[in-house]
């Protein structure tokens, strides 16, 4: 039984689904009602709900901000990989302090102020999650563009999501023909398994060494042709950045969803002085 | 062709510099964030596994570019990407990273020199980890109210930082950045320049050692890191002074609803309205 599961994790996380979640996550659904916001309104919405949670410590506040967070984020259908990565990376970050300071002689009275701690580091952690996952790359890219961010960091983004793919498959490739070449040793023991253990990691730093060849190869590629196409002269031209940014358009719905954000947070400051 | 002169790369070169350092740190870092990370006992293993990358190519190529490059692409592929933003930490993330690959980079005058390259890379991945503790132990600190106040706690986060800051630079330091680094430079010296058109960098072309004013930028940087964690205690006072008024904080927060139930009621109302002039056209 035990076994089986194992087997069952391990082939789930095989590099396939990886690579399938992260493409979920980018292009799966550009159709929810988070995805096709403007992409300033949500950055402005994101401003409020990744910032003011760090300099509030009232429990009820900062538990309305959470639901709510949370609820956009069910709405933004975000991969279930990125989830579980937030419950861990919420569980690093605070939840082992928990245990730590019960070891060093703390009581319940310790809870307070991390149940505070924590709930600031979710709700942060699930804004982001809701705009940065929820979008598409490119309106987010534009939308990072209009509020004056270099250039340079909407191309990588853009670079990054049409690149990863073939990135990875690249990595496997070589990885996996590593591994049809070596002879990896015996892994029965506990010293043939840590063995293996360094053998796994040999490869994967050696198998960096064709791939960095072959990123060099790539990358002048890109940026022969982009040099062709007067990328760096585009990019800090005007007009260029107007034609660019003249797709973006904020509707009624856009208002909306600010509103709705507002009354909620206005609702949850009236519940936390009435308290 | 361009011709390098004094080791100093052309733009055009800076930008494929960039280019690479950002997919492959970028693509190695989404692996290690997509791995859960190991713990063992209460001390996490956040080793940066893969900084080896930046670090060969910043000895190699022109170090600020490379330092640049592996920022931006843990900050695209790994958080932004995954949805793992983190708003003010990612600047600390964003500039130790950038600090630490540069440091390594300007270090090495010249690649062939394995000890000097040995030397950079543990110096670089010691400054960047450090420069994290630092702002690890500051960010609890200002996050949590009452710090002082709490038994055990300031003891356990000294405690676990300290040894998760040995730990890391013993662990990552020596296994995944010392010796990989070892073992590209040499290997990548005199074979991957001249795909991005240019020439090795050696003892007459490199940058020089590094100067007091590197020092100087390196040093405001980092202050600015600490500064953006800083930014959370300064809003507590904020918070503080508004409950200043706080007798009429109900009153205020009836009219926050009151004028949010009428700005959503209004704007259904305009969109209803405009809808079936949108349908006609």
């Amino acid at each position: 039984m035990m076994q089986k599961l194992s087997e069952n994790v391990l082939d789930k996380f095989s590099m396939d689904f990886l690579r399938n979640q992260v493409l979920k996550n980018a292009y799966g659904n550009d159709d929810t009602v988070i995805a096709v916001r403007d992409p300033r309104i949500l950055l402005v919405w994101y401003l409020f709900f990744g910032l003011v949670p760090w300099f509030v410590n009232d429990i009820p506040f900062l538990l309305g901000c959470f639901l709510f967070v949370m609820a956009t984020t069910i709405l933004a259908k975000v991969a279930g990989l990125v989830l579980f990565l937030f419950a861990v990376g919420v569980f690093s970050q605070t939840g082992y302090l928990l245990i730590a300071t019960w070891i060093f002689g703390g009581d319940a009275s310790a809870i307070a102020p991390l149940l505070v701690l924590t709930l600031k580091v979710a709700t942060i952690s699930l804004a982001s999650v809701t705009v940065f996952s929820g979008l598409d790359p490119d309106r987010l890219s534009n939308g990072l563009m209009w509020f004056g961010c270099p250039e340079r960091l909407s191309f990588s983004i853009s670079y990054a999501y049409r690149m990863l793919p073939m990135l990875m498959e690249e990595f496997q490739n070589v990885l996996l023909s590593y591994r049809l070449r070596g002879n990896p040793p015996a892994h029965e023991t506990v010293t043939g398994k840590i063995k293996y253990l360094v053998y796994q990691i040999k490869i994967i730093i050696h198998a960096f060494y064709p791939l960095m060849l072959n990123t060099a190869k790539r990358s002048r590629t890109t940026v022969e042709a982009l040099e062709l196409k007067g990328y760096r002269y585009a990019a800090v031209n005007k007009e260029v950045r107007k034609m660019k940014l003249s797709s973006l358009k904020i509707t009624y719905d856009d208002l909306i969803f600010l509103a709705i954000s507002f009354l909620w947070v206005a609702v949850t400051i009236l519940v936390s002085t009435i308290l | 062709m361009s011709i390098t002169q004094k080791g100093a790369a052309t733009q055009s070169q800076k930008l494929m510099i960039f280019v690479l350092s950002m997919s492959l740190y970028g693509l190695a870092t989404l692996f290690t964030e997509l791995i859960p990370s190991f713990q063992v006992g209460i001390v996490e293993f956040s080793v940066e596994f893969f900084l080896f990358i930046p670090l060969v190519l910043s000895m190699l190529f022109d170090p600020l570019s490379a330092a640049l490059g592996a920022a931006i692409g843990e900050l695209v592929f790994s958080e932004i990407m995954l949805g793992q933003f983190g708003g003010l930490g990612e600047l600390e993330k964003f500039i130790t990273v950038t600090i630490g690959v540069y440091i390594a980079g300007r270090l090495v005058r010249n690649p062939k020199n394995h000890a000097m390259v040995g030397a950079a890379a543990f110096v670089g991945t010691g400054v960047q980890l450090l420069m994290g503790t630092v702002v690890d132990i500051l960010k609890v600190q200002f996050a949590v109210a009452d710090f002082e106040a709490v038994a055990g706690l300031p003891e356990s986060v000294f405690a676990t930082e300290g040894f998760a800051f040995l730990n890391d630079l013993l662990f990552s330091g020596i296994l995944f950045c010392l010796l990989p680094t070892l073992y590209l430079v040499p290997k990548l010296y005199g074979k991957i320049e001249p795909l991005l058109g240019m020439q090795p960098r050696t003892k007459e072309t490199g940058l020089g050692e590094i100067s007091m004013k590197n020092v100087l930028v390196c040093l405001v940087a980092f202050v600015c890191a600490i500064g953006a964690e800083m930014a959370a205690e300064s809003g507590l006072s904020l918070i503080d002074w508004e409950s200043g008024w706080a007798e009429s904080k109900t009153a205020l927060a009836v009219s926050m609803v009151v004028a949010a139930v009428i700005a959503v009621a209004m704007l259904i109302v305009m969109k209803k309205r405009t809808e079936p002039i949108g349908n006609i056209r």
